[in-house]
């Protein structure tokens, strides 16, 4: 595979919460990279500051100390390059808007023609399987399918990089199963990069072309794993390859790891 | 469904929904004396004919042009005035919390002032005009609809609002596409309170300063006397509030279809 | 600045704004007759308002009036939440009453209560009994309608568990119907009694019955008495704010072990 340019750039990252009853370290010291075009999960123990990671990167929080770079550029808030997907799906859409509003609010102000707004709405809600739904709301439906309302907002967007913060967490099995694979089909049809968060590691790394093991709180980076499985997968096959067990034996031990420190 | 079933239904309705007050009109009308027969205290409870003939006489025809509409009128400006103010004010407040803090303790004071107590202030501030009894009206509406718009934007969705800074939606469109309609339930139920104030004090006012209007006839009935004239008027002024609880009702279910449905899928 | 005051700060920090506020506030008022943009014959200084204030606080009149509203307030809240009650669980708990009485309340309730007064005074003459009529009838539907809900409230799976086990009627309604409608009843009761506040205070400017609303249109009509008009609005604010937090405090104290999480109306 050949060397693709750095994307984004974690370096030294600190996140200290001051609160009455003193100072939380929630991030320690944390660097990673990531390249254009690809696929990073970031799995750790619950509670590790997953989420804190995440609105650091996104710009939503200020870090401590330490700097993320996305294309050379410092990070200091919320930039269009990035799309955020978060886990409650219920409580980041806006249940007073229809579903294709809900995907249309966050281009109304990148000022682009109408026809190429509708056209981006149509096509990602296309995307995702969701262009029947256009007109309802999203207390309709299923919260699978809301999740999929949230992805298309994110990819109608057209960031860099999907930052998607465990977002299959509160949906059943066999949703979970279908939407893994949407992130993997828009991945590779759309070449956006990704990076998806979760606590489950069999998501992880049947996701991800590379694995970030994060520490427990103060966080840190306990291992970059590359993920050497065929880029075709599918629930099935891809699951029952003995390198895929190797992998995930291999992340779940660095967990145990990782909590018991 | 079959169609003597649905008609079986339809009537059924009807005589839930009718049943009481023709019962009601009917035992009032046998047990009230006519006004030639009664004696005593009996002349305090006309029957219902009298006092319809009562509300035709003198709030139905040039009566209703003359001293109902402009009452209405004024009621209607305060209520408008009220709603944009309380909302514009309380949606500041509420999205500064130093702000909020700030002026908590004397708009808990102000709320808590029974409305009506503030009408010899205006009158005493603006003298007795149109603009008075509109400020009135506006000096005790305001309050509620002010609270709830502040605890509504106040409530916003934490997860909501990362949304919109994550996306980057521009100030305007926040306030349009997120803040007020996060708001609206409260501000629904402050706008519900502040109609029947509104309604209480644009009769008050009037009958404390006016000439002409709803209040000063209901109170010129009571200081001479006419009873089956001062029953007319409560029959007039429930119109009025029933009127205004249909209107009200009717804006509610279009402003919160949304959330008359997401909490019906929540109670499945 | 050491690392223990700044908690210490923050949390000061709330009620430390909102005492600035009311200075702040006061301070204004003080500044517009000062500055003359109204004059202090009818904006009188928040001190003249005070100094009337205190002399009022020292007459003994003052308190008697005061004790009068109290009391049309203290007897209209009881006939009110007493009938509410009792009308509001009966007819909530049987659905054809429910059904039957409905368009009668929806026309019934959004009467103000002010329209009454002048039959209530034509029948009983400006009396407390006059007064009393129209604060009973504005106090009452805040509580029925709390209780209405409150009873209507009841989970459908609790009421059908509760009679597959046979539950008699009493146990039903002590064990099951009381403890879900009890946050009802309580915010029914506070709405009740800051209503009830108004139309006592109402009753009295509109009817003329002695008490706080004697006083208020008293001064309105005694000539250079605005200090004792604004004085005596103030003393009706404060009346206001303590019903409201005493109600709020029985409320919570009631309903400590109940994790109430809905929202509230705030009249």
């Amino acid at each position: 595979m050949a060397e693709r340019t750095t994307m984004l750039r974690v370096d030294h990252l600190r996140k200290v919460y001051e609160s009455p009853r003193g100072d939380v370290e929630a991030i320690g010291d944390l660097s990673f990279t990531m390249g254009a075009g690809e696929l990073v999960c970031i799995v750790g123990p619950s509670g590790c500051g997953k989420t804190t990671l995440l609105k650091c990167i996104a710009g939503l929080l200020r870090p401590s100390d330490g700097v993320v770079e996305m294309d050379g550029v410092r990070v200091t808030g919320p930039t269009p390059s990035m799309a955020l997907v978060f886990q409650e799906y219920g409580r980041s859409l806006y249940p007073w808007l229809t579903v294709r509003s809900n995907v249309e609010l966050p281009l109304r102000h990148k000022k682009l023609p109408r026809a190429r707004r509708d056209r981006l709405i149509d096509e990602s809600l296309e995307a995702v399987g969701l262009a029947h739904a256009a007109k309802s709301h999203p207390w309709q439906l299923s919260g699978g399918m809301q999740q999929r309302v949230a992805i298309a907002r994110a990819i109608a967007y057209e960031p860099e990089i999907l930052i998607m913060d465990e977002p299959f967490a509160a949906v059943d099995a066999q949703t979970r199963a279908d939407l893994e694979d949407l992130v993997r089909d828009l991945h590779r049809s759309r070449g956006v990069s990704i990076l998806f968060v979760t606590h489950d590691i069999d998501e992880s790394v049947y996701l991800g072309e590379r694995v970030l093991v994060l520490s427990k709180s103060p966080t840190r980076v306990e291992e970059s794993l590359k993920i050497d499985l065929p880029d075709d997968r599918d629930q099935i096959t891809t699951r029952a390859l003995p390198r895929f067990t190797e992998l995930r034996t291999h992340v779940y031990g660095h967990i145990q790891r990782a909590k018991a420190r | 469904m079959s169609a003597a079933a649905r008609i079986k239904t339809i009537v059924a309705n009807l005589l839930f929904a009718a049943g009481l007050p023709v019962l009601i009109l009917v035992a009032w009308n046998a047990l009230a004396k006519k006004p030639d027969e009664a004696v005593g205290a009996e002349k305090f409870y006309p029957d219902p004919v009298t006092v319809g003939r009562a509300f035709a006489d003198n709030w139905i025809g040039p009566a209703f042009a003359h001293e109902v509409l402009p009452s209405l009128y004024r009621l209607g400006i305060g209520i408008v005035v009220s709603i944009v103010a309380g909302v514009a004010a309380g949606t500041v407040i509420g999205l500064l919390p130093w702000l909020r803090e700030l002026t908590e303790p004397v708009l808990e004071f102000f709320r808590a002032i029974p409305p009506p107590a503030l009408i010899p202030i205006v009158m005493l501030l603006l003298g007795i005009t149109d603009t008075m009894k509109i400020a009135v009206i506006v000096s005790g509406a305001v309050w509620p609809i002010l609270l709830n718009t502040i605890d509504g934007v106040r409530a916003t969705d934490s997860i909501m609002t990362e949304t919109a800074d994550a996306f980057r939606i521009t100030r305007w469109q926040r306030l349009w596409y997120l803040v007020l309609p996060a708001a609206s339930p409260r501000i629904m139920t402050g706008v519900r309170t502040g109609l029947s104030v509104a309604l209480i004090l644009m009769v008050i006012s009037e009958m404390f300063a006016s000439s002409s209007g709803l209040g000063y006839r209901i109170v010129y009935f009571q200081r001479n006397f006419l009873i089956a004239e001062s029953w007319s008027g409560i029959v007039l002024l429930g119109l009025t509030g029933v009127l205004l609880a249909a209107i009200f009702g009717f804006a509610e279910r279009r402003i919160l279809r949304w959330y008359h449905g997401m909490l019906e899928v929540e109670r499945g | 600045m050491s690392l223990r005051s700044v908690p210490l700060l923050r949390r000061a920090r709330k009620p430390l704004l909102g005492a600035a506020g009311l200075l702040g506030f006061l301070a204004v008022w003080q500044l517009i007759p000062m500055l003359g943009l109204i004059d202090r014959e009818y904006l009188p200084y928040p001190t003249d308002v005070a100094a009337r204030l205190t002399q009022e606080l020292v007459d003994l009149a003052f308190w008697r009036r005061l004790g009068l509203t109290m009391q049309a307030w203290a007897i209209g809240l009881t006939i009110a939440s007493l009938a509410a009650l009792a009308l509001g669980a009966v007819i909530g708990l049987v659905p054809f009453l429910r059904r039957a009485t409905h368009t009668t309340v929806e026309f019934l309730r959004p009467i103000p209560s002010v329209a009454i007064v002048p039959v209530a005074v034509i029948i009983q003459g400006i009396s407390i009994e006059a007064a009393l009529i129209i604060t009973v009838y504005a106090s009452f539907w805040q509580m029925f309608v709390q209780v209405l809900y409150g009873v209507a409230d009841v989970d459908a799976v609790a009421r059908d568990t509760a009679r597959s086990f046979g539950l008699t009627m009493t146990e039903r309604l002590t064990k099951l119907v009381l403890p879900t409608a009890l946050p009802y009843v309580m915010t029914g009761l506070r709405l009740a009694a800051s209503v009830a506040l108004i139309l006592a205070i109402t009753a009295e400017m509109v009817i003329g019955n002695p008490g706080l609303g004697t006083l208020i249109m008293l001064s309105r009509s005694t000539p250079g008495d605005a200090a004792g008009l604004y004085a005596f609005v103030v003393v009706a604010g404060l009346l206001g704010v303590t019903i409201n937090a005493v109600f709020r405090r029985i409320e919570r104290r009631v309903l400590h072990w109940h994790q109430s999480i809905r929202g509230e109306e705030i009249l």
